[in-house]
């Protein structure tokens, strides 16, 4: 049994006291670890996603993946082993290019090349806005001055972040994730970002109307399992979902002493949450 | 009767000097100050520049001033790294480097950030960060948001030092001024309390501000980046505003 969870007598995890409806699960760090070779899966996640939608569980798989398309992202955890459909994921760059074509705006992007496909087409040309996003190596002291630039010359700046997470594991390495060169912008010129991404509670409610539930619904209940204490955790139980913790990907014990977080359970992956819905659910 | 007053702290830039431009009358007002025989000490923000530099630059415009009085927020970290024996990965520009000469940096053990372009790169942050994340301290040496340079206005070490301090949830140790520390420790140095020593500035919030916060009497001088009014908007007015450094040091020499 996993130190930490809270049980009832009957084995029952008080994250399983109410029925479950939808199931969110975070992609990076729950179903794989991202590396070097395509990653790796975790072990049982594979298993653990086919047992879930065998079950008939309305399942969505929200990411703030921004270093490949939706479909990118299919194929790559098809080689892993995953079937999954583009229409099953909610990623941010979609969703930016949305508000940035309803807004007009002609955006400073700040993401990695991969991710660029998703704003084909629109018009970069005089930035009035930034939308920054996992650029890893481009974030150089240049691109970040041009970042910097856009903001300070514009009147009523707009900082658009796919995430704002603070770091993730990438091989055996914890890398540095947006969350950190948005807040450096923030810092420079007295902006607030707006993420677009987990944590942001429109993300997770998009999220919620994709399935169909009703946040106002409270009968109708979800869990988001996530390795992100605040990001997914903390993101979803903001919008009244239930913030599930799992010990891989970027998971640290540090985690369980949160200051502001506590999740509603923790697992020590996904493959355990899954057989406790299956039992308990 | 106010406490007699034995040392006196000067700021340098905007104080006594602006760039290679002396402030009229300061190399005069500190050879008076000199002859009346208190402890001076120079206390000085700098990130990009080492204090071999800053002599240098000080000395060629006329300063007769010694190694050994001047207190930078970069020696400043230099001696908060001997003291606790650390092993620093340095962000510094090459020039602030030679204030770290002869420290050990092999695995490093701390993180110290000063302005620093060249490091500023995905590859050195992440190094730092994962220090930091195992527990090592952050250091920085100011936390300037941005910079003028020849091309505009360019990102500081401020974001850099926010953005490791979100990531890592180690709240940095900033040297410098105002920093109490960076003034108690010239007090120290000069072997006076606070009540008996002065701080002659031209930045109201850093200077006078910051001296104010612990007992130092603040001389605000309406020189370098004085603006008018600057007096006024702090929490505490200054001990003295004085017109410049000489006028400073004129009114110093009838407390003595
Ligand atoms: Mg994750
Ligand atoms: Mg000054």
């Amino acid at each position: 049994m996993a130190a930490g969870t809270i049980r009832e007598e009957d084995g029952r995890p008080t994250w399983l006291c109410r029925k479950i409806h939808g199931i969110l699960l975070d992609i990076s760090g729950v179903l794989y670890n991202s590396g070097g070779d395509g990653g790796s899966t975790i072990p049982g996640s594979v298993e653990a996603v086919e047992k879930l939608k065998a079950a008939g569980y309305k399942v969505r798989f929200c990411t703030n993946e921004d270093q490949c398309t939706r479909q990118g992202l299919v194929d790559k955890l098809g080689n892993l082993g995953f079937n999954l459909s583009a229409s099953e994921i909610l990623s941010p760059c979609p969703i930016g290019r949305k508000l940035i074509e309803e807004r007009k705006l002609r955006p400073y992007l700040l993401i990695h090349p991969s991710g660029l496909l998703e704003f084909n087409g629109l018009d970069c040309n005089e930035p009035n806005c930034v939308l920054i996003g996992g650029a890893e190596e481009l974030f150089t002291y240049e691109n970040m001055n041009g970042a910097f630039r856009v903001l300070l010359d514009s009147d009523d700046p707009v900082l658009m972040a796919t995430g704002y997470g603070r770091y993730y594991k990438s091989g055996s390495d914890l890398k540095l994730d947006i969350g950190p060169f948005t807040k450096a912008l923030e810092f420079a010129c007295d902006v607030k970002a707006e993420i677009i991404g987990k944590p942001a509670a429109s993300f997770f409610l998009g999220a919620l109307e994709d399935i169909n539930i009703s946040p106002e619904d409270v009968s109708i209940e979800a869990v988001m399992i996530g390795d992100d204490i605040v990001s997914d955790v903390g993101g979803a139980q903001a919008c009244n979902i239930r913030g599930v913790q799992v010990r891989t990907g970027k998971f640290r014990t540090q985690d369980e002493k949160h200051p502001t977080v506590k999740p509603d359970g923790y697992v020590d992956n996904l493959a355990a949450a899954v057989d406790l819905i299956l039992k308990y659910n | 009767m106010a406490a007699k007053i034995r040392g006196v702290l000067i700021d340098l830039s905007g104080t006594i000097h602006i760039e290679n431009t002396v402030i009229p009358g300061s190399i005069q007002a500190l050879k008076r100050l000199r002859q009346t025989g208190v402890a001076i000490r120079f206390v000085t923000n700098t990130t990009k520049e080492s204090k071999d530099t800053l002599l240098k630059r000080l000395t060629n415009i006329g300063f007769d001033i010694k190694a050994e009085e001047v207190f930078t927020s970069l020696t400043a970290a230099r001696r908060l790294v001997d003291h606790r024996q650390l092993r620093p990965l340095l962000l510094l520009g090459s020039d602030a480097q030679q204030d770290f000469k002869g420290v050990d940096v092999s695995s490093p053990n701390a993180v110290v950030v000063g302005l620093a372009p060249d490091c500023f790169d995905y590859e050195m942050l992440n190094k730092a960060f994962r220090l930091l994340l195992d527990g090592c301290p952050l250091i920085a040496i100011h936390k300037v948001r941005y910079y003028k340079r020849g091309d505009g206005l360019a990102l500081g070490p401020g974001p850099f030092v926010t953005a490791l301090e979100f990531a890592s949830d180690v709240k940095a140790e900033v040297v410098g001024k105002p920093q109490p520390s960076f003034f108690a420790h010239a007090l120290s140095e000069m072997g006076c309390d606070m009540q008996s020593t002065i701080m002659i500035g031209d930045d109201a919030r850093d200077d006078i501000g910051g001296a104010e916060a612990i007992g130092i009497k603040g001389f605000l001088v309406q020189t370098g980046k004085y603006r008018d009014g600057d007096e006024n908007r702090l929490e505490k007015p200054p001990f003295a505003v004085c017109r410049d450094f000489a006028a400073a040091v004129e009114q110093i020499c009838t407390m003595l």
